[in-house]
């Protein structure tokens, strides 16, 4: 049987053994009990503390640096510069403009310079003080308008301070405005977010011998962070082991912090030839580690008297901060996803990134389409409040069906739920008796707001993605998984087990799934897009089909039955006619080892091949969309100006739900995450300096701050292409909830915010008369 | 400076620094990992420690300070009924995610069931406030400290 037929098969059986179960997970226990392993937990008492001398200046040349001082410090063993690194000078992603330790130029407040490395922290601290850099000031630029200006300083020289372009080209745009009825345009902007996972970026290297080098660190990228710290010591992949510990959150910052902390860790251990730590503080994590890229969108939408679109157009500007980092794909993410979950006849989106002297952007759930959404779904009650339609019935008019096209042109033939999750919601929240008239609750406002989501998985524009996994039949029956997909929190490892049970029949206790470690785990690439489980699990069912394959022919003679008679079940491989005739996992393992069939099996995943064209932005932009719909209800306090989220009711098309209980956990995290970022996640830079690093003054919900959540509505709409149909899940949660508040303090207080956050002070003063 | 307290139940004698955080002399020294640190500042809760059976952030404690006092951590406390229950409850709720912050929450959790039996919901949610989790977005974590109060009553 070919592996599709049998994924159809053990999909239409209707039950499942363990999908769809919430199961306990099987990491959970040793984080309960303390006893999971972070990276900082790794570290030995004797390894040298690194920490980084960064730049005071938000953009200036380097004259000299002088270490002298420095190295007079007790405890201070080495300080590393530029003329330290064996390799090349650079670890940009996307674009080779970033070096690694800066010796020329600075390029915002916080770029690394040099590393002290020391016995203890106290002494590394003291370093990092005594190093004295001489620098010659250069003018800086801020904001997206003064990287535009024509007199700005070049950042990274070239002609100008833009470190990208898109375009789309999607039908005529004259035409589909002169049809609409209503036409509605705005400017939006959206802020930093910064990540705050409560674990910092870790790393610790230990030198084994003189030419190899193991890294144990916080990532999601094992492979990208071995390709780094190899660049940056000038070794062979070979030469360097990266082993991805348990990370204590990462949401899309570990993946470009990944590498950053390791390479420096990596690089002191092998000068040195000790083992060596990076931990970084807590101030200097929010104030100089990736943050979600700031964006202005200008957007002019129109729809025709039926409430149906005709038109967008769409120009948007990512403000990339010191390095262009991930800013391509970001902007081409916002890009592809410009008209929303709707179906738009014409579509125009223009968009650049450009360069400025700030702490540079990077991944954060939902990547630039939660900046999109939020303008997309203004405007969206724009519009229909124009039309004088109910906000939820205009979306209901205008979603992606199957057989609908999107921003992209890109056909959707199958696997497009949006339309049952605005249903979904509408009924759970009882949207169309409750939405009516604002009500005055105790002097309090309360509002009703809906939006919608769409969330393209795996990478953007039809650029190839892959996953390979590999698992092996033990001597006694049990299985070894092996994933290069990270473990976040999220759980997708978890996920993945699941998946290789209910293929083999075995117990789910019987696989052990062996994390990410360069030297042993094949490379699943990175654990970032939601592709974790949708990419990663597949080529974990990939490898549970090979494997199958030879269990279930090595069964048929040892049972005496045909191949197709064969069902695996608990452990067990049973001749379906004759269910008493049975052989356990353990005499068919030791049967397969025996007569010399490979127990061992490399499963490999690629999504079907795309197409795109760069030039017109029209094509396959991504294999699959997952889609979510949110409502949620919000309290203004007019004395205040605060927003209290009274409840919110969630819904996404999953694909398949592999472990509902695991949805569940992304989605009430991601609407904690979403209400920081709608209401209280206020990043403070002035003139290059964050001046509000730490959780006191960064603001992200606790426990007092969520609001009741309402079950979460799962709609199953399997995509054709992966294991049982599984959409990845993490981002798209993020991206419905942040305009559904939005919309809902519009209709509390008829007050519109085209800027986030919306701050007590901000509305407080806009229900005073101020311009929001 | 020789300092002398108790650790998980037990009398300890260790040498500490005077400008040494508790943190810090359990991490680095006792080897008491479950101890996090996310900020050092007292501001995550990550560090959270019972303090004279009290729950205090352990970063913003100076080790010689708890010279002849008791101080619990999850080593000391898995074991404890209540704590046994809070840990079933945390898994089986799926209050875990990361997993980084969950120590320290599951002591807050512990300190507040052990001088409150029945709490409210709202109760629940201002003793775990000094807590920040990033993942869950507390609302398993609520309903785990919530269920593991209830089957300590005896009224599953």
């Amino acid at each position: 049987m070919e592996a599709e037929e049998i994924l159809e098969e053990l999909a239409e059986r209707g039950e499942f053994i363990v999908i769809g179960r919430g199961v306990r997970r099987f990491d959970a226990l040793d984080k309960a009990l303390g006893r999971a392993k972070f990276t900082a937990d790794y570290v030995e008492r004797d390894a040298l503390v690194v920490k980084v001398v960064r730049s005071s200046l938000p953009h200036a040349l380097i004259k000299g640096i002088n270490i002298d001082e420095a190295l007079k410090i007790p405890g201070v063993v080495a300080v590393l510069t530029a003329g330290d690194i064996p390799g090349e000078n650079q670890i940009g992603y996307a674009l080779p403009d970033q070096p690694f330790l800066n010796d020329v130029k600075v390029h915002y407040v916080g770029d690394p310079i040099a590393l002290v490395c020391a016995e203890n922290e106290e002494a590394a601290f003291k370093g990092v003080e005594a190093v004295e850099i001489d620098y010659e000031e250069l003018q800086a630029v801020y904001t997206i308008d003064e990287a535009l200006s024509e007199d700005a300083p070049r950042i990274h020289g070239g002609e100008d301070n833009i470190a990208v372009t898109t375009r789309v080209r999607k039908g005529d745009i004259e035409e589909g405005f002169s049809k609409a009825e209503a036409i509605v345009e705005d400017t939006y902007e959206t802020p930093y977010q910064e990540h705050m996972y409560i674990e910092p970026e870790a790393a610790y290297a230990i030198p084994e011998g003189h030419d190899k080098v193991t890294v144990i660190g916080t990532m999601q990228s094992p492979f990208l962070v071995r390709e780094k710290v190899a660049g940056i010591l000038g070794w062979n992949l070979n030469q360097v082991r990266v082993i991805q510990a348990l990370t204590g959150g990462a949401f899309g910052g570990k993946d470009d912090m990944g590498p950053l902390v390791c390479a420096k860790a990596a690089l002191a251990a092998v000068k040195l030839g000790r083992p060596a730590a990076l931990i970084l503080d807590r101030d200097e994590s929010a104030a100089y580690s990736v943050k979600r890229y700031p964006a202005r969108i200008r957007y002019r939408s129109g729809a025709d008297a039926e409430g149906r679109m005709t038109a967008a157009e769409v120009d948007i500007t990512v403000d990339c901060g010191a390095y262009a980092n991930r800013a391509p794909f970001w902007l081409w993410r916002m890009t592809a996803h410009a008209a929303g979950p709707y179906e738009v006849e014409a579509v125009h989106v223009d968009g650049r990134a450009v360069y400025t002297n700030k702490v540079f952007g990077g991944s954060f759930r939902g990547f630039g389409d939660v900046a999109m959404h939020f303008a997309v779904e203004s405007q969206m009650d724009m519009l229909a409040e124009k039309l004088g339609l109910d906000p939820l019935e205009f979306r209901l008019r205008n979603v992606l069906r199957p057989g609908s096209r999107t921003t992209t042109n890109q056909l959707l033939d199958h696997s497009v739920g949006i339309e049952e999750c605005l249903r979904g919601v509408a009924e759970a929240s009882d949207w169309w008796n409750r939405r009516g008239e604002v009500k005055r609750i105790e002097g309090k406002l309360r509002g009703l707001g809906v939006a919608c989501a769409h969330h393209g998985i795996s990478t953007s524009r039809g650029a190839p993605d892959w996953s390979a996994a590999s698992l092996i039949l033990n001597e006694d029956g049990t299985f070894t998984y092996r994933t290069g997909i990270c473990e976040l929190g999220q759980g997708s490892q978890f996920g993945h087990a699941k998946i290789v049970a209910e293929i083999l029949g075995a117990p789910l206790e019987s696989i052990r799934v062996e994390g990410p470690d360069t030297d042993s785990t094949p490379n699943a690439r990175p654990t970032h897009g939601s592709r974790g489980l949708m990419l990663g699990g597949s080529a974990a069912a990939d490898a549970a089909l090979r494997l199958r394959g030879r269990m279930v022919k090595v069964a048929s003679e040892m049972l005496g039955c045909d191949e197709g008679d064969v069902e695996l079940k608990d452990g067990r491989a049973y001749d379906r006619r004759r269910p008493e005739n049975s052989v356990s996992f353990r005499e068919l393992a030791r049967e397969m080892y025996i007569r010399g069939v490979s127990p061992a099996a490399y499963g490999f995943y690629a999504p079907p091949r795309r197409y795109f064209d760069p030039e017109t932005g029209l094509g396959v932009a991504y294999p699959v969309y997952t889609f979510a719909a949110t409502v949620a209800e919000v309290e203004v306090n007019p004395e205040t100006g605060e927003v209290k989220v009274v409840e919110v009711w969630p819904s996404m098309d999953v694909g398949r739900a592999i472990d509902p209980l695991l949805i569940e956990g992304q989605i009430h995290g991601a609407i904690a995450q979403g209400l920081g970022f709608a209401l209280t996640e206020n990043l403070i830079v002035e003139e290059g300096r964050v001046l509000n690093p730490n959780f006191k003054d960064y603001v992200i919900p606790s426990s007092m701050d969520m609001p009741r959540v309402s079950d979460v509505i799962i709609v199953e709409k399997p995509y054709r292409h992966s294991a049982f149909g599984a959409k990845g899940v993490g981002e798209p949660a993020i991206i419905s909830i942040v305009s559904a508040i939005a919309n809902a303090v519009y209709h509390a207080t008829g007050i519109r915010f085209r800027t986030l956050p919306i701050t007590a002070e901000r509305l407080y003063r806009a229900l005073r008369g101020e311009k929001p | 400076m020789m300092l002398r307290f108790k650790l998980n139940g037990e009398w300890i004698e260790c040498e500490a620094e005077h400008n040494e955080t508790l943190l810090d002399l359990l991490r680095e020294k006792l080897g008491v990992k479950s101890v996090k640190r996310g900020c050092n500042v007292g501001e995550c809760g990550a560090c959270t420690v019972l303090l004279d059976g009290r729950p205090v952030n352990s970063c913003l404690l100076l080790a010689p300070l708890v010279e002849g006092r008791s101080v619990e951590t999850l080593e000391g406390l898995r074991d404890k009924p209540i704590m046994r229950e809070l840990i079933e409850a945390f898994v089986e709720d799926g209050a875990i995610q990361c997993g980084f912050c969950t120590p320290g929450m599951l002591i807050s959790a512990y300190s507040l069931l052990s001088r409150n039996p029945k709490p409210s919901e709202g109760e629940v949610r201002r003793a775990i406030a000094g807590n920040l989790c990033r993942c869950t977005g507390y609302v398993n974590i609520v309903k785990a400290i919530l269920d593991a109060a209830e089957r300590l009553r005896g009224e599953d």
